[in-house]
């Protein structure tokens, strides 16, 4: 066997070339147009969901709240302009002062004021805002809904958060921590002639001539007989 | 015959195994250049309202130069998993997408995604931050709270309903009903007597209504999670010659809802905007595929409520030019 081996040796190097180039060509082909994929299903098996366990808005709100909302509240524009503006032009007023979070969504103001309460209502107190000549504003004090102080206050988004669920699980709870932190105060002491100062959010009114009497959900109150 | 001896079939066997390294390529290759063709996934058609949303949809996408196929899932995951199948294979360009379930449907989006395909979403949610390249939503949760606070403005306080729940396993399901529960259960007056999915299906919906009027002949309202549920409910409610007592509360905007809205059936919807969501994943497909890479995950599209007074501003889907 061995010596017939190596008696053929030169005949197989001559038959080896075609071989080899028509491997190559075949490989060429066959790199260019792959007749199969070969494709990880890790990705698949570890999907991760959009954690909503892993996701705690109560925590989420409690530092969103101290950190970062009430010292924007401090610093929100002022109510008077923006409501003399309302009634000059809604709509300038809502383009320049008003953000919305939605895809065509309402928009909302971030501001803050001071007045004098002219009605103390079953859930709102009305008060008439300082330098607004004469403009008014109502002061929510019965429950929170909607996403008012979440959209309005320009300082979330929804991807921040895992996904749409957890996002309004993030609006109910500013919605309670308003309820908790800032209306129980404020009910017990506006009396009508009384001082308010504040700072919260509004959503803009819907067209114009839609009246100017925004609906306030406050995250700073505080009333002085 | 000559049988190749070994540096042959090391050859062999090293072109063998670059042919597998070229095909594990971390994504198949986009649909040849020039195909621009784009799939519409539809969770059914079979619901006026996706079928608005399919047309819509299909038709943005012809207008920026796509051929359009849309595939009807018949809101079955099995059928939809077959069409990702297909159309993975046949190299679309991108695929605009409404899911059967928002967990079940992960795995289409990331076997498009792994095939270099990218999957816009619209209306309906998938539970994953890393695989649609963007989802383009409605708010049912905001629409419900408002649909919440006028249900109990037209109810009142205290008063007894049923709800009517859609697929279970979509995310839009429980974003509303969340939201209307938001405000409800804030009135304990308020007593839910009755619960159940009637899968945003008209006919489902007057057979588990009519039961229900069975062991609940007195119920004051009907909250749907949907239109096609709450024409469905209605249905049930005049055969059962309750129509005039009942108040029925849906959530779409479908067209007759809207007319029965005008009409006093019934009570209030919400509008969605099927066609602002569909006509913005066309264009959000047709910036991909010239080379755009930023999307947001998320764009909630607002909603808004629908009710007697404000009717006449809503029509077609939307609201009236």
């Amino acid at each position: 066997m061995t010596t017939s081996s190596r008696s053929n040796a030169p005949a197989r190097g001559t038959f080896a070339w075609p071989w080899i180039g028509l491997t190559l060509a075949v490989v060429v082909l066959l790199c260019l147009f792959p007749p199969f994929r070969v494709v990880s299903r890790q990705p698949a098996l570890s999907a991760a969901p959009t954690g909503g366990a892993a996701f705690d808005p109560v925590a989420f709100v409690a530092r969103f709240w101290s950190e970062q909302l009430q010292p924007a509240a401090g610093r929100a524009a002022a109510l008077a302009p923006i409501l003399a503006e309302l009634r000059r032009d809604p709509a300038a007023a809502v383009q320049q002062h008003a953000r919305s979070a939605d895809l065509g969504g309402t928009a909302y103001f971030f501001s803050r004021g001071s007045g004098r309460v002219t009605a103390v209502e079953k859930s709102q107190v009305v008060v008439a805002v300082d330098g607004a000549e004469g403009g008014t504003i109502a002061i929510r004090t019965g429950p929170i809904f909607g996403n008012a102080v979440r959209d309005g206050c320009g300082l979330l988004e929804v991807n921040r958060v895992p996904g749409l669920a957890e996002f309004n699980a993030v609006s109910a709870e500013l919605n309670r921590l308003v309820e908790e932190r800032v209306l129980p105060p404020l009910r017990h002491a506006a009396k009508v002639g009384g001082r308010i100062t504040f700072a919260g959010c509004a959503a803009a009114p819907d067209g114009p001539g839609a009246g100017a009497l925004l609906a306030f959900i406050p995250v700073q109150a505080e009333a002085t007989p | 015959m000559k049988i190749p001896k070994i540096p042959t079939l090391l050859f062999a066997a090293a072109a063998a195994l670059l042919i597998v390294v070229a095909g594990c390529g971390k994504s198949a290759a986009p649909a040849a250049t020039g195909a621009k063709r784009v799939a519409v996934v539809v969770s059914t058609l079979n619901n006026p309202w996706f079928v608005v949303l399919a047309d819509t949809a299909r038709d943005r996408a012809k207008e920026l130069g796509y051929e359009v196929t849309v595939f009807d899932s018949q809101n079955d995951p099995a059928k939809e998993s077959t069409h990702f199948d297909n159309l993975i294979s046949s190299g679309y360009s991108a695929v605009l997408f409404n899911c059967t379930d928002a967990q079940g449907s992960v795995a289409n989006v990331r076997r498009a995604k792994a095939a270099g395909i990218p999957v816009f979403c619209m209306d309906r949610e998938i539970t994953a931050n890393d695989a649609a390249t963007a989802q383009i939503l409605s708010d049912n949760y905001s629409g419900c709270v408002a649909l919440g606070q006028y249900f109990v403005e037209q109810v009142g306080e205290t008063g007894s309903y049923v709800e009517l729940l859609g697929i279970v396993a979509d995310t839009n399901t429980w974003n509303r009903s969340k939201g209307f529960h938001s405000v409800v259960d804030r009135y304990p007056g308020l007593k839910m007597v009755a619960q159940q999915s009637a899968e945003f299906d008209r006919t489902k919906a007057l057979e588990v209504l009519e039961a229900i009027l069975q062991a609940h002949p007195d119920i004051n309202a009907v909250f749907c999670g949907n239109d096609a549920m709450a024409m469905g409910a209605y249905q049930a409610l005049l055969a059962a010659k309750k129509a005039d007592q009942v108040k029925v509360f849906g959530f779409d905007g479908a067209d007759d809802v809207v007319k029965s809205v005008a009409e006093g059936k019934i009570v209030a919807t919400v509008m969605q905007f099927p066609k602002t969501m569909a006509r913005t994943v066309a264009e959000y497909a047709d910036r991909y595929i010239k080379g755009e890479r930023n999307f947001p995950q998320r764009v909630p599209v607002a909603v808004e409520l629908v009710d007697k007074q404000n009717v006449a501003k809503f029509g077609d889907y939307g609201r009236k030019p």
